[in-house]
C-alpha cells in the first residue's frame, strides 16, 4: 500500500513538472514573439514552439486532470448511489479508462513512428517528437487510472478527485 | 448499426460516471470495430483535435484569471460592486450579481466565479440575514454570465469548432451577458422588495471612487484582452499569456497578494485545468469525426427539415434540444458534439453562425444551474451547506429570467450581432 502511494506521488511529481515546464515554454515562447515583432525581428519558429509546447501540457497535464476531478464526469447516478455502490462504480470508470488508454498505447506509437518521417517545417523538428505527445498522454492517464484502481482495491484511496494545491 | 452502438455505449459510460473524455474515446472505438476501421485513426483524429491553433489560447486565460483570482481581486470588485448597488433593496444580492458580471471579464468560466464570490458573498449575505438558499442561487445563477461576457472558454472551443474569430465571438457574447447579468439584477429585486431583504445604507461617492481605485487594475484586465483582441496587435494565445503576465504583476506587486512561491503551483493547476478541457477536445474530436463521416448533421437537419422549414420553430427546437442536453451533460463536451450537427441545421434555415454560436453557449452556460447536472448548483449548494433541493426552488426565478434572456438572443438576432458588426465588420 506504501509502495502504492509512493509510486503515485512521484508520479504525480514527475507531471507536474512535466506541465509546470510546457506551460512555462509555451508562455515564453508567446513572449519572445510579441517581443520580436514589437522590435521588428519576429523569429519564425515560435508559433511551432508553442503548439508543441500545448501538446506536452496536454500530455503531462491529462493524467493529472484525471485526479483532479478536471477530466470532467456525470457523476449524477454515482452521487444517489449507496456508498460501497458509488465506490464499484468509479472503480469501473478508473478500470475503463485505463483499459482505453493501454489499448491505444500500441496504436498510438504506430502514430508515432508515422511522425519519423515528418519534419516540423520552422523548427525543422521530427514529427514524432511532436506525434509521441498522444502516446505520452495516453500513457499517463493508464498509469494513473490504473494506479487509482490499485490504490483502491488495497484501501490507499477511495477513488475521489484530489484536493487541490491551492485549495 | 455501428451508430446507434457509438450512441448507445456513450450513454451507457456517461451513466456510469465514466469521464466524458473516455466515454467518448470507448464510443469512438466500439464504433471503429464494427466499421472495420484501424484504431490507428484515433490518435490520429486526437492529435488533429489538439493540435489547433485558436485552443493555444486557452492555457494562458485560465492562468490568468487564477492568478487574479489568487492576487486578492474578489474582495476588490465585491467592494466596488458593494459601493455601486449595495444601498438598493437586496443590495448584497445585486451586489453578487454585479462582481459576477465584473468578474465574468476576468475568467473564463463559470465555476471559478461560482466558488470565489460565493466563498465571500454566500456566508455574508447568510450573515445579513439574506435566506440562504436565496443567497446560493443567486450566486449560482449569477456565475453563468462569467463564460459569456468576454473572456470565455466555451466561446474559443465554438471558434475552434467553426472557424468564425475569436474576437468576434467574444464581442458576441457582451451583450447578451451584460443583458443577462441586468435582467437577472431585476428579478433579484423584485424578490427582496417582495420578501423585505435589507439594504445597506448609500456609502457616498468617496466610497465609489475609492472602491474603484481598488478594482480598476482587474476591471483594466478585460479592457486589456478586448484592446488586444480587437487592435489586431496580438493573437487570442498572445493575449492571453499578456493578461498572465499582467495579472501576475498586477497580484504580485500592485495588490500585493500573490505571494511569489504560490505561482508554481497555481501555474500546474492551471495546466492540470486546461490539459482535462483539451484531451476532452483530443476524444471528442474523434467522435465528432464519424458523426460527420456517418453523415450526422446532414441528417439531423434533413429530419428537422422534413418536420418543418420555420426559421422561428427550428430555433424553437435547437434551444429545447440544447437545454435539455445541458441539464446532464457537461459544456464543453455538448459543445464539441452538437455545436457542427446543428450548426448545419441552422445554416439551413438562414441563421448567422456568429447568432447561432451566441446562444447555443448561452443556452448551455443557462444548464451549469439546472439539475441534475448543474456544476455551479453544486458547488453553492456546497458553500452555503444545504441540500441541492431548496437551492433549485430558490433558482427557479433566475433560471426563468435566462431563459427569457435566452429567448430574446435567439429571436432578436441584433443582441449577438450588432456589436461585432461595427467593431469587427
Amino acid at each position: 500500500m506504501r509502495h502504492v502511494r509512493r509510486v503515485t506521488m512521484l508520479l504525480i511529481a514527475v507531471a507536474r513538472l512535466g506541465a509546470g515546464l510546457s506551460f512555462a515554454v509555451l508562455c515564453a515562447a508567446v513572449l519572445i514573439q510579441v517581443a520580436g515583432r514589437t522590435l521588428g525581428v519576429s523569429p519564425v519558429w515560435t508559433e511551432e514552439l508553442t503548439r508543441f509546447a500545448l501538446l506536452y501540457l496536454i500530455a503531462f497535464g491529462a493524467g493529472l486532470a484525471l485526479r483532479s476531478g478536471d477530466l470532467v464526469n456525470v457523476d449524477v447516478i454515482v452521487a444517489a448511489l449507496p456508498v460501497r455502490a458509488a465506490w464499484l462504480f468509479r472503480l469501473i470508470a478508473a478500470g475503463a479508462t485505463a483499459g482505453l488508454a493501454l489499448y491505444l498505447l500500441p496504436h498510438a506509437w504506430r502514430f508515432v513512428a508515422i511522425g519519423a518521417m515528418q519534419r516540423a517545417p520552422a523548427l525543422g523538428l521530427r514529427m514524432d517528437f511532436a506525434h509521441v505527445t498522444v502516446w505520452l498522454m495516453l500513457a499517463l492517464l493508464a498509469l494513473f487510472a490504473a494506479l487509482r484502481v490499485v490504490g483502491m482495491l488495497s484501501g490507499a484511496e477511495d477513488g475521489t478527485p484530489d484536493a487541490r494545491a491551492e485549495d | 448499426m455501428d451508430v446507434a452502438v457509438l450512441f448507445s455505449v456513450f450513454v451507457a459510460g456517461l451513466a456510469l460516471g465514466i469521464p466524458v473524455a473516455v466515454t467518448l474515446g470507448l464510443a469512438s472505438l466500439a464504433y471503429l470495430f464494427l466499421a472495420g476501421i484501424p484504431p490507428v485513426v484515433m490518435p490520429q483524429k486526437m492529435y488533429a483535435g489538439m493540435d489547433v491553433f485558436v485552443l493555444l489560447s486557452i492555457p494562458g486565460f485560465i492562468l490568468a484569471g487564477n492568478l487574479m483570482n489568487r492576487g486578492g481581486i474578489t474582495h476588490r470588485i465585491i467592494r466596488f460592486a458593494n459601493a455601486l448597488v449595495g444601498w438598493i433593496r437586496g443590495g448584497l444580492g445585486l451586489t453578487n450579481i454585479a462582481a459576477s458580471m465584473l468578474f465574468g471579464g476576468i475568467t473564463g468560466t463559470a465555476v471559478a466565479d461560482a466558488a470565489s464570490i460565493g466563498g465571500v458573498l454566500i456566508p455574508g449575505m447568510k450573515k445579513a440575514g439574506y435566506p440562504a438558499d436565496f443567497s446560493a442561487a443567486v450566486t449560482a445563477a449569477s456565475s453563468t454570465v462569467g463564460p459569456i461576457i468576454p473572456p470565455s472558454v466555451p466561446m474559443i472551443i465554438v471558434g475552434a469548432l467553426s472557424g468564425i474569430s475569436v474576437g468576434r465571438m467574444f464581442l458576441a457574447g457582451a451583450v447578451p451577458g451584460i443583458l443577462m447579468g441586468l435582467a437577472m439584477m431585476v428579478t433579484c429585486y423584485i424578490i427582496s422588495v417582495r420578501k423585505g431583504f435589507p439594504r445597506q445604507p448609500w456609502q457616498g461617492w468617496a466610497e465609489v471612487v475609492q472602491a474603484f481605485g481598488g478594482a480598476v487594475w482587474a476591471i483594466a484586465m478585460t479592457f486589456l484582452i478586448i484592446y488586444g483582441l480587437l487592435s489586431g496587435l496580438a493573437t487570442p494565445t498572445e493575449t492571453a499569456v499578456i493578461a498572465s503576465v499582467y495579472a501576475f504583476v498586477v497580484g504580485a506587486f500592485v495588490y500585493r497578494e500573490l505571494p511569489i512561491r504560490a505561482v508554481p503551483g497555481i501555474v500546474v493547476d492551471s495546466a492540470t485545468s486546461a490539459a482535462g478541457i483539451l484531451a476532452l477536445v483530443g476524444f471528442a474530436n474523434v467522435f465528432g469525426w464519424i458523426l460527420v463521416s456517418e453523415h450526422i448533421p446532414q441528417a439531423i437537419a434533413d429530419r428537422v427539415l422534413s418536420l418543418t422549414d420555420n426559421k422561428f420553430l427550428v430555433i424553437l427546437l435547437i434551444n429545447l434540444l440544447l437545454l435539455f442536453v445541458g441539464m446532464f451533460m457537461e459544456t464543453i463536451a455538448a459543445l464539441i458534439i452538437l455545436f457542427v450537427p446543428l450548426l448545419a441545421l441552422a445554416q439551413a434555415v438562414g441563421i448567422d453562425p456568429l447568432h447561432f454560436a451566441t446562444f447555443a453557449v448561452l443556452n448551455l452556460m443557462i444548464g451549469l444551474t439546472t439539475p441534475p447536472v448543474g456544476v455551479c448548483l453544486f458547488v453553492c449548494a456546497g458553500i452555503a451547506r444545504l441540500p441541492l433541493t431548496p437551492v433549485v426552488i430558490a433558482i427557479l426565478p433566475f433560471l426563468l429570467t435566462n431563459v427569457i434572456v435566452l429567448v430574446l438572443v435567439s429571436y432578436i438576432p441584433q443582441i449577438a450581432t450588432w456589436l461585432p458588426s461595427v467593431v469587427m465588420p
